[in-house]
């Protein structure tokens, strides 16, 4: 074979895009953690106060809070912009242009208007509209679809991500799930645990440090032997 | 000049660590070389963003293209589950541990050619390769009951192989809940083998039961791999010589037609060479043939030991049916590892159904475990009318009562599903990545919906409120669009038979063009079989060695 060629990351970076692997891209380079820029500020970092407004409807509207904690509880618009500027930073042209889109078709359902001022049900056609990819008013780029499965899925990973990423605040979208949390570094479980007769602590009712999920049985300690 | 090896290891998944343990406590001394770091019990967390969705701490450079038609450009993505680390993606398996059926090592006379299929018997029997799956069970401490699955090949009694090294283990809600309902259908139900502690065995602890298994790694070293077995045992003989993040790019072959050493990039990007006597290949059926495509001599104008043309080609990847169940109770998904029972009343063949061969059911965690694989999987799916707002919640919170029901299903080896080298896109190094071209054969469809109706069956007996088919294309749902486009069980590329002109290794795993390079992972398996592969490779491997040592030691006396 012929001596490999020894590019920058640069170039291999251009190559990659070059050849349509843009959405690829995030997942394959390894950026500065989001988790550091979310714990120091929850104030936007990437996004304009108008994007920032048309995110957090939005993404309100995706997880909403009426029966339960939502997006607004978990933080999820302050995980967004963290992580757009960083391990998904190459979605952030999509996202933002898309964020504009819905405030170009707040402004034409009702001059002057923008995404955040549209009632509830309003947005909720909006959402609807673009995941069936279709929106009267909606600018020509990015297609619809694409920027309701990119917000949806910085929703969700905003809402059930560990909490050191800067989403999932308080553990609101655990609980919201049902989901106790990390067990191995508690000890993990007992078999009664796992066949349902024995109660899970779930991490928000864990004491700091290494409490077990399982309390503790009388005489020993609950974790692995040897 | 560094002096050469007797062997040089490339790769340390399963089969790369069976072969270095193997090989240094036969007194070599060994090279092991990995393209990834080594990392180790305090880099295994739960952290399902980073670990799973990002994949940020196994493979963060992986690339790869796909295309379903030769012809058809290739998308650039990640489509297979690699590990570039010491002790490859076998540290992050779910520890299913199965000897295939005495069947499926001959497909092809069992069943007679089919169209479109490169169907193909292995050169080799069940009994052949049994003394060598009782010493996986043993190192890797399998826990199990022999017998149980009255559809498994009868296990040999004598010298102690009738049962398994370990008992099984306390098992989880939602597997009692299948058991349950298999029983009430007639089926038959069985504790699924692991390679996972449950007691202490092999100087390793017993399993916490803490939930984040398959997909990460043991934070305990409960669950058996390369970095808890063979890497310790490798080095208590202190003839091994690890060297990670260290990327091979070329088999270097001399005049003779022999590999004289391994051309490879160390963590700073400087060219490296190692020479050795003897080379094993284990960087699974993707890494290895694209290790040996890359490898281009005079000798060897199409990649070394490739004079067949079989070297990428009849990639497997297995596909499997899944269903959904909403229970009335609590399904503890998140606890236990990835399965606790199974059953294999459907994995003989039987050509009434439409369809050849078959594979094994279980009551799975991977669509459970965790909350993020949950939901991301939920949001794709078709039933929900708009994927958002209250609906998506109130899908969201049926997370904790969710069973799932899984399988694993042969895929027949086709000849135009292959790994080659992409001839547009290169990675990092400079390197053409894998390109993977690949379609699903029609016995695979048929047999895909074959399943998932069976699956259906057995999740309305579990009751529960609601029971319906996992759809997310190309992943629990096959057609003729959405081939599996990676996998997890990486299969063909490298077959093994006895024709030199239509298969790459012996059955010894021996190349038949270059008399020291042995492929000792899943690359060499000429069908898929319907169960995961780690036991079979490690077996294989176990028999490679064994059958290098008597010679090399015939050639000594």
């Amino acid at each position: 074979m012929n001596r490999p060629r020894l590019p920058s990351r640069r170039r291999f970076l251009l190559e990659v895009a070059g050849a349509g692997g843009a959405l690829a891209l995030g997942l394959v380079w390894p950026r500065p953690r989001a988790a550091r820029a979310a714990r120091a500020s929850a104030t936007p970092a990437l996004l304009s106060p108008a994007e920032w407004r048309a995110a957090g409807a939005a993404l309100e509207r995706i997880l909403p809070s009426d029966s339960g904690p939502g997006a607004r509880e978990a933080g999820c618009l302050n995980f967004l912009d963290k992580s757009l500027l960083h391990e998904d930073a190459h979605l952030a042209p999509l996202v933002r242009s898309g964020l504009a889109g819905l405030d170009a078709v707040a402004a034409a359902r009702r001059p002057g208007a923008v995404f955040a001022v549209l009632s509830p049900e309003e947005q909720d056609a909006v959402l609807a509209g673009l995941a069936g990819g279709e929106l009267p008013g909606w600018p020509p780029e990015p297609p619809p679809r694409a920027f309701f499965d990119v917000l949806r899925l910085e929703a969700l990973l905003g809402f059930l991500c560990d909490p050191r990423h800067g989403g999932n605040r308080d553990f609101a979208g655990w609980r919201r799930l049902g989901y106790p949390g990390p067990a191995h570094a508690a000890g993990g479980y007992t078999p009664e645990q796992m066949r349902g007769t024995a109660p899970i602590r779930p991490i928000w009712k864990r004491r700091p440090g290494r409490e077990p999920a399982a309390p503790a049985p009388a005489g020993g300690a609950s974790g692995h032997e040897g | 000049m560094e002096a050469p090896f007797d062997a040089c290891v490339i790769g340390t998944g399963a089969g790369g660590g069976v072969a270095l343990q193997e090989l240094c406590e036969a007194g070599l001394s060994v090279v092991a070389l990995d393209r990834g770091p080594e990392l180790g019990p305090a880099d295994f967390d739960e952290d399902e963003l980073r670990v799973v969705i990002r994949d940020a701490l196994f493979s963060p450079e992986q690339l790869e293209t796909f295309r379903r038609h030769p012809g058809e450009p290739a998308a650039p993505g990640r489509y297979n589950q690699l590990a570039h680390a010491v002790g490859g993606a076998f540290t992050r398996w779910a520890g299913w541990a199965w000897r295939l059926r005495e069947d499926e090592f001959r497909v092809l006379s069992t069943e007679g050619p089919v169209e479109g299929a490169h169907l193909a018997d292995w050169p080799l029997s069940y009994r052949e390769l049994e003394p060598f799956y009782e010493r996986a069970e043993r190192d890797f401490g399998v826990a199990g009951v022999a017998g149980a699955n009255p559809f498994e090949t009868p296990r040999r009694l004598p010298s102690g192989g009738a049962g398994y090294p370990l008992p099984p283990h306390p098992v989880r809600r939602g597997a009692e809940v299948f058991e349950q309902a298999a029983r009430r259908l007639g089926r038959h139900p069985f504790p699924l083998p692991v390679a996972i502690n449950p007691k202490p065995y092999g100087g390793r602890p017993r399993c916490t039961w803490g939930g984040a298994c398959q997909g990460f790694g043991c934070p305990i070293h409960a669950k058996a791999s390369t970095l808890s077995v063979c890497l310790p045992r490798a080095r208590a003989t202190g003839r091994l010589d690890l060297r990670p993040e260290s990327r091979v790019v070329e088999l270097v072959a001399d005049a003779s037609g022999r590999v004289r050493a391994a051309r490879y990039l160390d963590r700073e990007g400087r060219e490296r060479e190692v020479r050795a006597r003897h080379f094993f290949l284990a960087a699974n059926a993707i890494g290895s043939a694209h290790l040996l495509l890359l490898s281009r001599s005079a000798r060897f104008p199409e990649g070394l030991a490739n004079g067949s043309g079989q070297v990428g080609r009849n990639l497997m990847l297995h596909h499997g049916a899944t269903v959904r169940v909403i229970l009335d109770e609590p399904a503890l998904g998140h606890t236990g590892f990835e399965a606790f029972r199974a059953l294999d009343d459907f994995h003989p063949s039987d050509p009434k159904r439409g369809f050849i061969r078959g594979g094994v059911i279980a009551e799975v965690s991977a669509f459970t475990r965790q909350p993020l694989v949950y939901a991301l999987h939920l949001a794709g799916d078709p039933r929900l009318d708009r994927g958002f707002g209250e609906e998506l919640m109130r899908s969201l919170e049926e997370y904790p009562r969710a069973l799932t029901l899984g399988s694993v299903l042969e895929d027949l080896p086709m000849e135009d599903n292959r790994v080659d080298l992409d001839p547009e896109v290169h990675d990092a190094d400079g390197i053409p990545v894998p390109r993977i071209t690949r379609r699903q054969h029609p016995n695979d469809i048929a047999m895909n919906r074959w399943f998932r109706e069976r699956l259906l069956e057995l999740g309305e007996a579990c009751g529960g409120s609601r029971v319906f088919p996992l759809r997310v294309p190309g992943v629990t749902w096959i057609d003729e669009e959405h081939p599996v486009r990676g996998g997890a069980h990486l299969m063909g590329t490298c077959r093994m038979g006895t024709n030199p002109e239509r298969s790459v290794v012996d059955a010894f795993g021996r190349a038949h063009q270059v008399p020291n390079l042995w492929i000792v992972d899943g690359s060499v398996f000429p069908t898929a079989a319907g169960y995961n592969p780690t036991l079979t490779i490690l077996a294989l491997a176990y028999r490679a060695v064994d059958h290098f040592l008597r010679a090399m030691r015939r050639l000594d006396a």
